[in-house]
């Protein structure tokens, strides 16, 4: 296997378990806060599913890095000019950034769910168009605007299980 | 490039980048009601481990080949910014990196034997986000050094 191959692996890899465990989380939270209590085994179902999201993040990280270095030692530094490129970095650096606002409760826990979803969303859908016809701020606007579309979702679907006397999201 | 310098610039962008992982990692347990100091304080022994790692890989690397071989090329290019600014301020900056990384892990350690000084642990994990965000601003400029070839 050559070293491209295993970095393509990596990153594949890092981006399934990152997109089906930020899925997986939302899913879960939805249906376990549905009576407002989060149970032990289901604080440890949560955790675990961080977990496997970090690890995802992690992967996907360092094969990017990777993916870099690979082009910066066989010189094909075309991708460095791609506004798709810097559009996922900025992506990436948004889900680090959006992990620590979460876990020092700056954030509201509605809007940090939103763009954590959005973001490994937004991160699958840029690596499989690669090289697209729009500029860095035209993705970065519809990325928002996402985030503002799945934001609105979340608040419905919550509503909607927990009944519209008790929601509390 | 020789495979010495490549492997040398291999084990400086992934250590780096795997240290400022560390700092994330560091920040998030830190941010926590009820850290584990003793996790804690070996990861961020071990940040600072990869930090010197990568500071010396990186040195030599500039010393022997970028200097000469990269830093003209970049001058003569399209974006010689890249090295007049972006360059210049990453090897000024990145040498504070590792006695960042050193205090946050003198800081770890002494939390793991006095859990209960919550001053430290606020002090700590804003050290800590001064550590990520100049790691990420050193990784940020390194992509564009390394893409202005």
């Amino acid at each position: 296997m050559t070293i491209m191959k295993l970095l393509i692996l990596m990153h594949v890899i890092g981006t399934v378990l990152g997109v089906g465990a930020a899925t997986f989380a939302e899913i879960f939270y939805t249906r376990f806060n549905s009576d407002n209590i989060i149970t032990d085994d289901e604080r440890k179902t949560l955790s675990v599913t961080y977990t496997v999201m970090r690890t995802g993040l992690f992967l996907l990280v360092i094969s990017g890095f990777g993916f870099l270095l690979y082009f910066r030692l066989t010189e094909h530094v075309g991708i460095f000019s791609s506004p798709s490129f810097w559009a996922k970095m900025t992506v990436v650096a948004v889900l680090v950034g959006n992990a620590l606002l979460l876990q020092a409760r700056i954030i509201p826990f509605l809007i940090g769910t939103a763009i954590s979803l959005t973001s490994w969303y937004a991160a699958l859908t840029l690596g499989v168009l690669g090289k697209i016809s729009m500029s860095y701020f035209e993705i970065l606007t519809y990325y928002a605007i996402a985030v503002v579309f799945v934001a609105l979702a979340l608040r419905w679907i919550r509503a909607r299980l927990h009944g519209p006397a008790q929601a509390k999201i | 490039m020789t495979t010495a310098l490549a492997a040398l610039l291999i084990t400086h962008v992934i250590a780096g980048i795997i240290a400022i992982g560390i700092h994330n990692v560091v920040l998030m347990h830190l941010l926590k009601k009820t850290p584990n100091y003793v996790f804690i304080s070996r990861i961020a022994w071990s940040a600072v481990a990869l930090l010197l790692l990568s500071w010396a890989t990186s040195a030599y690397y500039y010393v022997t080949y970028y200097g000469t071989a990269v830093k003209p090329r970049i001058l003569a290019g399209d974006m010689p910014f890249a090295h007049a600014f972006f360059m210049e301020t990453k090897e000024h900056i990145f040498l504070l990196l590792p006695f960042v990384a050193l205090s946050i892990a003198l800081c770890a350690s002494y939390l793991r034997a006095h859990p209960e000084d919550d001053g430290l642990r606020k002090s700590a994990a804003l050290l800590t986000l001064v550590a990520l965000l100049i790691g990420v601003a050193t990784a940020i400029s390194g992509m564009l050094v390394s893409g202005s070839i």
